[in-house]
């Protein structure tokens, strides 16, 4: 089983050397399309029969070898494959390996593809690790490795120039995978400090024997470490406040959005809450599970709002899957892992599926991202067009798709809690779900055909692309269906989620709410969006200009204050500390040489030549070290 | 090879001094054939080390004055050997990617050479004057290199550099001085032998007034905040082996100083200035790395940035920890590795476009792809991104210091945002982005002497980043034998508490 | 009223003084020879005084010295400034300053 694991993780990387190492400079080939993308079905392969043997035998636990040994300090490249880490195992490879083949068609034209596929597969690989390391070095080693990654690809078109805000909210690429990075980093300071709180109140960061360890640590120390972990996760999962660079790095190529910024990346944090579960169970730390689940609970709601009025087809995607995000976040922070795993699962398939069909969408339109501009495509893109619908059904949880078995047990999750404020919430945000997916499909696919008048001719995607993304809309529809089955299998694991009787009673009842909740959406979106002729939808320019609707449309204003008062105020101090640098601290030095230099100017006056004032000097020198004497014995 | 160090020290010197009969036009490989042997002389030195014994190896012991206890006294140990490898590894470097048009090359040449012998010397010294020696004539090649081929103010460039450091090292030897005196007055003789200054227990005051003047010397050589000015300018002005060298050895011999002599000499003091050096570090993460966000030429900022990670490096060595010090004893390797690099980096684009202000360029990565993958991957080495050289040190230095303040470390990690802040920038404003000047589109990627100079140092990048153990090993050995020295020698209770002797055995 | 040896200090005190104002304020080279010429012999009159004083010959012996030295110093300096004249045409300090710094 060993040699499973290390196929499952070096796979990608093999791939990417091979993209990276021989392809770099040559001309764009299939050939490297191709081997990447085996070589992820490899991994994908790999992963599936290491899930069934540890569905039957149990975790596989490999050490590599050493990596930092100092001090008492010892941290080894070791992998755990276990219930957890190989789920995440086959959804990332799953994905990937859909992303891979999708992007051999999407990137077709693109001058970076033998880069873009060296990118993409070694972000695969830094995801393996994250999920697969043992121990919190390692985690932290795939969490940043996915960062540069993300970076990397978000940054893809770096040539593109930067444009004003006003034009382009994520002003440039390169501009877009920056902000990225270093909110990322924010956050990774927090889980910095969190695993040297581990370490010194611990003594190792290897996962069995720091969970072994916690109940014996003080509640002080839990909390601030249950704390610490989550301002990582709140970084990678884009949680408020750390989440605009999630809509901005919509920037990069669409199957990096779909894989990375979609069902993997941003999972992360999820998963490391749900790693650590041993931690966030335990009562000194229930304070901060319930900050999460309210966290998520309002990014849910908070980023469903902002997706009302989105129109880049993008960012609306985006703002679902940090809604999304806080589903799971709800889920996880309440206790339920397990659940939350299963919607990290199901969302990343349905989303994935979304994000994709979106691409598609933007593959036609020469990359236009405004959906005023689309609308009756579903004639010319017919695959795509039931693809984005499977997706959105399954996103907006009619019953019987993935969607609405992982997020009908999260809300009922919370119903059971007794946390009817987060409830309602969730609930609400359900509805708004179904209404903003809805309309983004309908205003791509129905309604006028605006595009013509603009000159697009858009087609739909290659065959074999189309083919590709089978497997995603299958397991969109059906991977609710596997929810026992899945419950039994992980919760070995994990600690299992009871509902209690009393919820039970309800269940039926609170499924029918959310159910017409989501059905009152959709209605509403076909209404609103998906008429012809005298029924299209036409522009509310009055709306347009409410309030309410400037507050949504520019994200709450949130990019606007960190500009104004992180970013600016950070370049101003720049700019005052170098001048200060230079005049004050720079300044004092040459001050002192200046002092000697001035007095060696003024007394150079002396030496002018003139025995007769010399010897006046002389004359002075020596009466000064008479009266110097005769003080010197006086006082002696 | 019992005395290999004599060799490594003094053959660099020999070479040096030959090379003035040799002909003009062969100067530049006979300069790479020299370097090329001590390379290999000081990587055979580390095949011939003995990783798991801590103390001081291949000692040579010859007495020069030995009324005054003044002898040539020269010894290595898991903290010094790698940054003399280092150092004869950047020389090497050096001379590869000297342009061969260079005027005045031989003089080049034996300037480099007598540094690599001051260099090499400086870290294997074991007696205080053969160290003060080594240490200030280490400023002549420096002060030549800067002085004839640098920049339009080279010469006050290079007038400050040596006027600086040499306050500070004057007031340093008297503290050597004086250290010496009070070893004569402890024990009836002289000796300037550090392994017998290590078993002299000096009073608080004592104490306190010798710190400050080690400090003095240390403190500019490092450069601490606010005694860094210096190092702008003589970067800014030097060529771009002189920046190198500058930045990968030299600057090193001033925390190797506070590892060697500050610590282990006078550990009470040492841990009762330990907030007063925390503070001055921290200022110096955070606030060298805002100036180096407000440059706008390349080399400043990678110059400020030198600054700011030699604070993680002194906030380490002040950790009093096994972690926190070994990681800042790797750190200095791969600071010198990595902004090595860099400079080497920006000296290419320098040496074709002959300007180094980032509003010149812009979408440089369209151009030179090589070059910018080249600098991709030594930026994130200097942001700290794991499984480059730069996370291992980065990541034990703040693990290691945590112990002493969790604030401070707060504040000291704030380099892992603030770092990448102003790297990120500079990678967006001269890489990212269309081709904004005209000039910069036929530019040339690198050639196959810049290749040769630039791979070796991203496969140690990546090596030392993935597998560190070879060096942290041995680093990591001597530096707890230096603890327990520490903790033995130190007189308060306070300071024993301070300091942290690692639970694992030390041979 | 005996003469003590107060009086031959205060002269020689006096001489001194005399000398080193000379010294001090005479621009021509020669005046100020014959400065420097009143101070030393200012310096005789005591060594001879504190030695009769003491009882102790060493005090005349040195006075003798320093006229013997003086002697010879004059000789030499003279045929300096006697050089210095025809070069220059004057002896005052000011026109024959050189060595600016």
């Amino acid at each position: 089983m060993e040699s499973l694991v290390y196929v499952a993780l070096f796979a990608p990387f093999v791939g990417s050397l091979f993209a990276g190492l021989f392809f770099a400079r040559s001309p764009k080939t299939h050939l490297v399309g191709i081997v990447a993308s085996g070589l992820l079905a490899l991994s994908f392969i790999a992963s599936l029969m290491l899930a069934i043997h540890v569905a039957e035998f149990g975790a596989v636990h490999v050490t590599l070898m050493d990596w930092i040994n100092a001090g008492d300090l010892s941290i080894p490249f070791g992998f755990l494959v276990d219930e957890v880490s190989v789920t995440m195992m086959v959804v990332v490879t799953l994905v990937s390996t859909v992303v891979h083949i999708y992007s051999i068609g999407y990137m077709d034209h693109d001058k970076g593809y033998n880069r873009f596929f060296s990118y993409l597969s070694a972000f695969v690989f830094s995801m393996l690790i994250l999920v697969m390391s043992d121990n919190f070095a390692g985690l932290f080693i795939g969490w940043e490795g996915v960062g540069v990654c993300s970076w990397l690809l978000i940054g893809f078109w770096y040539h593109k120039a930067d444009r004003p805000f006003e034009e382009n909210p994520s002003i440039s690429p390169s501009w877009a995978a920056n902000e990225a990075f270093i909110m990322n980093r924010v956050a990774d300071l927090g889980m910095l400090v969190g695993i040297f709180l581990i370490y010194w109140n611990i003594g190792s960061l290897q996962y069995d024997v720091v969970f072994e360890a916690l109940p014996n640590l003080k509640d002080g120390i839990l909390v601030a470490i249950a704390i610490a972990l989550f301002i990582g996760a709140m970084g990678k999962s884009a949680q408020f406040p750390l989440h605009t660079w999630l809509t901005d790095a919509m920037e990069g190529p669409t199957p990096v959005s779909a894989l990375i910024h979609a069902a993997t990346m941003v999972t992360a944090g999820v998963f490391l809450v749900i790693r650590a579960n041993p931690l966030f169970s335990l009562d000194a730390v229930a304070g901060v599970s319930f900050f999460i689940a309210s966290l998520g609970a309002f990014v849910a709601f908070y980023a469903a709002s902002m997706a009302l009025s989105a129109r880049d087809i993008k960012r609306i995607v985006a703002l679902s899957t940090l809604s999304q995000l806080g589903y799971m976040f709800a889920a996880a922070g309440l206790g339920a892992y397990w659940i939350a795993l299963f919607h990290l699962a199901a969302h990343a398939f349905f989303k994935a599926l979304l994000f994709l069909g979106a691409g598609n969408v933007m593959h036609a339109m020469d990359d236009e991202l405004d959906i005023f501009k689309m609308g009756g495509m579903k004639k010319v893109m017919r695959g795509s067009y039931i693809y984005m619908g499977i997706a959105s059904v399954a996103l907006a949880g009619l019953p019987f798709f993935a969607g609405f078995y992982s997020k009908d047990a999260i809300i009922e999750t919370a119903f059971n809690d007794g946390s009817f404020i987060i409830w309602g919430i969730l609930v609400i945000t359900a509805g708004m779900t179904a209404f903003y997916s809805f309309r983004q499909v309908f205003f791509t696919f129905h309604g006028d055909e605006r595009y013509k008048a603009l000159g697009f001719h858009p087609h739909d995607m290659y065959k074999y692309v189309l083919v590709a993304m089978a497997p995603l809309a299958a397991l969109a529809i059906s991977f609710g269906w596997f929810m026992e089955d899945f419950r039994e299998f992980i919760t070995r694991n994990l600690p299992d989620y009871e509902m209690s009787h009393h919820t039970h009673h309800w269940a039926w009842l609170l499924g029918l709410l959310v159910i017409i909740l989501a059905v009152t959406g959709i209605v509403i979106a076909y209404k609103k969006y998906a008429g012809t002729g005298k029924e299209a939808w036409k522009r509310d320019e009055v709306f347009e200009q409410s309030f309410i609707y400037r507050l949504v449309a520019n994200q709450y204003y949130v990019p606007k204050f960190y500009d104004e008062f992180i970013v600016k105020p950070y370049t101003i101090a720049s700019e005052k500390f170098w001048a200060i640098d230079k005049a004050v601290v720079d300044g004092s030095v040459d001050l002192i040489a200046k002092a000697f230099y001035k007095s060696g100017d003024v007394s150079r006056g002396m030496q002018n030549g003139n025995l007769s004032s010399y010897l006046n000097w002389m004359g002075a020198g020596a009466l000064l070290l008479v009266v110097a004497a005769a003080i010197s014995a006086f006082i002696g | 090879m019992d005395n290999i160090l004599s060799i490594l020290i003094f053959f660099p010197a020999i070479a040096g001094m030959l090379g003035f009969v040799v002909d003009k036009n062969s100067a530049k490989a006979y300069g790479v054939s020299v370097a090329a042997i001590e390379l290999l002389l000081s990587l055979w030195l580390w095949v011939l080390y003995d990783g798991a014994n801590a103390g001081m190896q291949f000692s040579e012991f010859i007495p020069v004055i030995s009324e005054f206890g003044i002898a040539y006294n020269v010894g290595v140990d898991g903290i010094s050997i790698f940054i003399v490898i280092m150092a004869s590894l950047m020389t090497l470097l050096g001379m590869i990617s000297l342009d061969s048009d260079l005027k005045k090359m031989k003089n080049m040449i034996i300037s480099l050479l007598f540094l690599e012998m001051t260099m090499v010397g400086v870290f294997l010294s074991l007696d205080a004057i053969l160290f003060y020696i080594f240490w200030e004539l280490s400023l002549v090649p420096m002060l030549y290199i800067i002085g004839a081929w640098g920049g339009p103010t080279r010469v006050y460039a290079a007038v400050k550099f040596f006027l600086y450091t040499f306050a500070g090292s004057l007031i340093m030897l008297v503290g050597l001085l004086a250290m010496a005196y009070l070893f004569q007055v402890e024990s009836g003789i002289w000796s300037f032998n550090l392994l017998d200054w290590y078993t002299l227990k000096l009073t608080d005051n004592e104490q306190f007034w010798l710190f400050l003047a080690f400090f003095a010397g240390f403190a500019i050589k490092v450069p601490m905040f606010p005694f860094h000015t210096w190092l702008p300018h003589a970067h800014g002005q030097a060529p771009t082996i002189g920046s190198v060298i500058l930045a990968a050895v030299l600057l090193k011999m001033g925390t190797y100083g506070f590892v060697r002599f500050s610590l282990p000499i006078l550990p009470d003091a040492s841990v009762e200035f330990t907030p007063f050096i925390m503070a001055l570090s921290l200022i110096m993460v955070v606030y060298t790395a805002m100036v180096a966000f407000a440059q706008k030429d390349m080399k400043q900022v990678i110059a400020y940035s030198s600054v700011s990670h030699m604070g993680i490096i002194m906030i380490g060595v002040f950790a009093m920890n096994a972690e926190g010090l070994g990681g800042s004893v790797f750190l200095m390797l791969s600071h010198g590795i990595v902004s090595g690099a860099l400079f080497f980096l920006v000296g290419v684009i320098y040496e074709r476009t002959g300007t180094k202000y980032m509003s010149e360029f812009g979408g440089l990565a369209t151009v030179m792809p090589v070059y910018a993958t080249i600098f991709g991957v030594m930026l994130m080495a200097s942001v700290g991104l794991p499984l480059t050289i730069g996370f291992v040190g980065e990541f034990l230095v703040l693990l290691g210091f945590y112990k002493v303040s969790v604030i401070g470390t707060i504040i000291a990690g704030s380099t892992i945002i603030i770092g990448s802040i102003y790297m990120l920038a500079l990678f967006k404003k001269s890489f990212f982005g269309p081709v904004t000047n005209e000039k910069n589109y036929g530019l040339k990627d690198l050639n196959s002497k810049e290749l040769t100079v630039l791979i070796p140092l991203v496969l140690l990048v990546v090596w030392l980043g993935v597998y560190p153990k070879p060096v942290l090993g041995p680093i990591d050995n001597s530096v707890k034998a230096l603890l327990v020295q520490m903790e033995d020698h130190a007189q308060s209770e306070s300071t024993k508490e301070a300091i942290i002797v690692s639970k694992k055995e030390v041979k | 009223m005996e003469i003590g040896i107060g009086h031959y200090l205060i002269l020689s005190g006096l001489l001194f003084s005399i000398g080193f104002v000379g010294v001090l304020r005479r621009k021509n080279l020669l005046m100020l020879f014959f400065a420097t010429e009143v101070m030393l012999n200012a310096v005789n009159v005591a060594f001879a005084a504190i030695g009769n004083y003491y009882g102790d010959l060493s005090g005349q012996m040195f006075a003798f010295f320093v006229i013997a030295v003086a002697a010879s110093e004059v000789a030499v300096g003279l045929g300096l400034l006697i050089v210095l004249y025809k070069k220059y045409g004057s002896l005052d300090l000011d026109v024959i300053a050189t060595m600016k710094g």
